[in-house]
């Protein structure tokens, strides 16, 4: 199952900047495992991966901006999904993410 | 003021007498605010500030811009409205500005300086430079919340910042006691944690022993400090203001001259003569008079000059 | 047109574009400095002077109790004696504590004193309703715009921002620099090369053929979304980003309508003495009668309650109703 890492529907923000990645695409991530730090106008926003999988497409990278709800990466189940073109129709991956 | 002798320091309040008396004389006089009775607090603080200093006042700017050192010539014809004036006749008494001179300027707004003040003192202090500003205000300025904030403020930067309050005791028509709470106006410097004094206002000499002994902890980089100078005023507030005073009462202040008290003291010193006085009050008579000639001879603005130095 | 190469840009927030500004310049001139609340090691109140304090240090970046009249009198007097403060006033709401010695001394300095002193000082203001209440929310730039003196500059992007705070920052007198809460979650792109943007100059940034719409700060925002939706009904709107209300750029304004004929003003401020009445004013000055309309927000005081709040804000839907009214042949209308 594929899914997408969107930024997440922090209040009163309307896009974001890449900050930093915390894994690459290629590794597998553990549930609660940072996966990117992300920068609002205010203040700096850490995303956790819901639940275990491998992060496989990087869509927006350090220094890049993307908007609230638009996805940033591309995570599957297994190593080895074909990894589609279009990330938008890809379901959510659950997100945990903390405002710093 | 260079010289600052006692003789030149008398000459000065009574130039300052003069010049106001000549100014009010004239039909011509305009909204002014006179300081007769007040010499004694203009004198003893000028002739302690240096020259790099900056004084600032109130309204009541005519006494401490002569003596400051502004050229009385230049001042009669800005209080005369004309283009010759230090202001080129568009500020007036309310305004007057020389700050080549030290006297940064009036500000008309009652408290309206006070603030401005401690930004010229904190310019002051990033330059580096060896100076102090003065604000003189008077007791009517005393409840205005910018002097609170500003004692706070100067007191939290130790603003290199005089504070001088002439407390003529007279609001327009408002006694201090109706007023103001406190009864000792420097007492606000314990609150502030600034060192303060009252002094009697029309005594020279003890204003200049004040204004020394506070300026030398301003200069020392201790922060701010307060005088108060208590005085009287002998005419109303302003040409236009009504007095509020009985002839008697108006008699008992006039006997509190402090010109004639400084001239009695220097003759019983030995420090004055007879013929040296009356030499002063020539000299005197001479400044004011060129001051009114040099007015005279000179233009009011062109119409044009409405819309010049606006922005 | 020939082709250019596109100017090298850098997309940033809005208070980036704020602190970029104030470090070239600060480190351009020595004699800048900064006096607010929260300036310091806080970086502001939305981060507008983050990484100032640490690069400046405490005597340039200074922590102020919160006393606005003093403070900003300590600014102007400052400014008179040589400095280039900037003064950061959090809430606009709340310069009106610093009118006296901004307005009484401040912006007649340099007329009262004959051409001896000036003071150049910057007050920075945060304008505009979000949610905070009666007295945390007001635009009262259109009070500012008729004091001889003072200049009055109202970025509505990151790029101007951060052009118009260096220009403010270099003028020989007073500037009140408006910005707005609801522009602080926006990000735009910004030249790289380090330029500043005039005052007295707005920017047409939609082009348009049936109408002007005017408009200043968050609310450009407001009038290009009505223009989107005017689109759908076949009408192009042409809107001007104002950007400096004292000198208000009146040939662009003019020129603009005189080709649409047709003028609608935006702003988040009343519109009874606003700033729209005073474009209207002077563009039928130089046009002659046309057909107008002011928008701006309800004449009551703007409440943190969310349905009053919106209820008096100027919205897309309700700048394209007074639009359409404009095109109609019927009377002239003047909306809220």
């Amino acid at each position: 199952m594929l899914y997408k890492i969107s930024v997440p529907q922090v209040a009163d923000v309307e896009e974001i900047r890449v900050l930093e990645w915390h894994r690459e695409a290629g590794e597998a991530v553990e549930k609660g495992d940072l996966l990117v730090e992300l920068e609002t106008h205010k203040a700096i926003v850490e995303v956790r991966a819901g639940q275990k999988g491998f992060l496989r497409k990087i869509l927006a990278e350090s220094g890049n901006w993307q908007a609230i709800g638009l996805p940033l990466a591309v995570l599957s189940e297994s190593e080895s999904d074909p990894v589609p073109e279009d990330a938008q129709a890809l379901t959510d991956l659950p997100v945990d993410f903390e405002i710093t | 003021m260079t010289d600052q002798s006692p003789t030149a320091k008398l000459r000065m309040m009574k130039l300052i007498r003069a010049f106001e008396e000549a100014l009010a004389a004239r039909p011509d006089h305009g909204f002014q605010l006179i300081s007769s009775g007040e010499e004694a607090v203009a004198v003893g603080l000028c002739s302690s500030l240096a020259p790099q200093d900056q004084l600032l006042t109130g309204g009541r700017s005519i006494g401490p811009a002569i003596a400051r050192g502004v050229d009385p010539s230049r001042l009669m014809a800005e209080l005369l409205g004309r283009s010759s004036g230090t202001n080129k006749g568009k500020g007036g008494r309310g305004h007057i500005a020389d700050p080549a001179s030290g006297f940064f300027g009036a500000h008309a707004v009652v408290g309206g300086n006070i603030s401005i003040a401690a930004g010229v003192a904190l310019a002051l202090q990033m330059s580096g430079k060896d100076a102090v500003a003065a604000i003189l205000f008077g007791d009517g300025a005393f409840g205005a919340g910018a002097l609170h904030e500003t004692l706070n403020i100067a007191a939290s930067m130790k603003l290199p910042l005089l504070f001088v309050c002439n407390n003529n005791q007279l609001s327009v028509s408002t006694p201090r006691s109706l007023a103001l709470a406190p009864a000792r106006l420097s007492d606000i410097g314990i609150a502030f944690g600034i060192p303060s004094q009252t002094v009697d206002g029309m005594d020279l000499d003890a204003v200049s022993a004040a204004i020394s002994s506070a300026l030398a902890h301003v200069r020392a980089k201790k922060g701010p400090a307060f005088v108060e100078c208590i005085s009287y005023r002998f005419a109303s507030h302003s040409t236009t203001a009504r007095e509020t005073r009985s002839r008697e009462e108006l008699a008992e202040i006039r006997a509190l001259c402090p010109i004639v008290k400084q001239s009695r003291k220097l003759k019983e010193a030995g420090a004055l003569s007879e013929a040296a006085e009356l030499e002063l009050g020539r000299s005197v008579a001479g400044a004011v008079e060129a001051a009114l000639k040099f007015a005279d001879a000179s233009a009011m603005p062109r119409e044009e000059e409405a819309l010049q130095d606006v922005i | 047109m020939s082709s250019k190469p596109a100017a090298a840009v850098q997309k940033m927030f809005f208070r980036e574009a704020i602190a970029r500004a104030m470090r070239e310049e600060m480190r351009d001139n020595p004699n800048i400095l900064i006096l607010g609340q929260d300036v310091g090691r806080f970086g502001g109140s939305y981060r507008e002077f983050d990484g100032l304090f640490e690069e400046f240090g405490a005597d340039r970046v200074r922590d102020m109790p919160v006393a606005e009249a003093a403070m900003v009198g300590v600014g102007v007097g400052a400014a008179a004696a040589g400095l280039r403060p900037l003064v950061s006033i959090t809430y606009m709401d709340f310069m009106m504590l610093g009118f006296d010695p901004l307005i009484n001394y401040g912006a007649k300095l340099r007329y009262k004193t004959g051409g001896q002193l000036t003071a150049p000082v910057v007050v920075k203001t945060t304008a505009g309703a979000k949610g905070q209440g009666v007295a945390h929310s007001q635009c009262i730039e259109a009070w500012l715009m008729s004091v001889p003196g003072l200049r009055v500059v109202v970025p509505a992007t990151p790029a101007d921002a951060y052009g118009l705070l260096k220009t403010a920052l270099r003028s020989d007198g007073p500037v009140v620099y408006v910005d707005h809460k609801r522009l602080f979650p926006v990000a735009g792109e910004v030249p790289i090369e380090e330029v500043a943007v005039p005052f007295g100059s707005a920017r047409i940034c939609r082009p348009g053929t049936d109408l002007t719409i005017t408009s200043h700060s968050f609310m450009v925002r407001t009038a290009l979304e009505a223009a989107k939706l005017l689109e759908k009904d076949g009408l192009s709107a042409e809107v001007i980003d104002l950007r400096s209300l004292a000198p208000l750029d009146m040939k662009t304004i003019v020129d603009s309508v005189g080709r649409t004929g047709r003028l609608l003003t935006l702003e988040e401020g009343q519109i009874t003495t606003g700033v729209g009445a005073e474009v209207v004013t002077r563009v039928i000055e130089h046009l002659g009668p046309i057909r107008f309309a002011r928008v701006g927000a309800l004449p009551a005081p703007i409440s943190s309650n969310r349905v009053l709040e919106a209820a008096c804000l100027p919205d897309a839907g309700r700048v394209a109703a007074a639009a359409r009214l404009l095109q109609s042949p019927k009377k002239l209308v003047s909306s809220c």
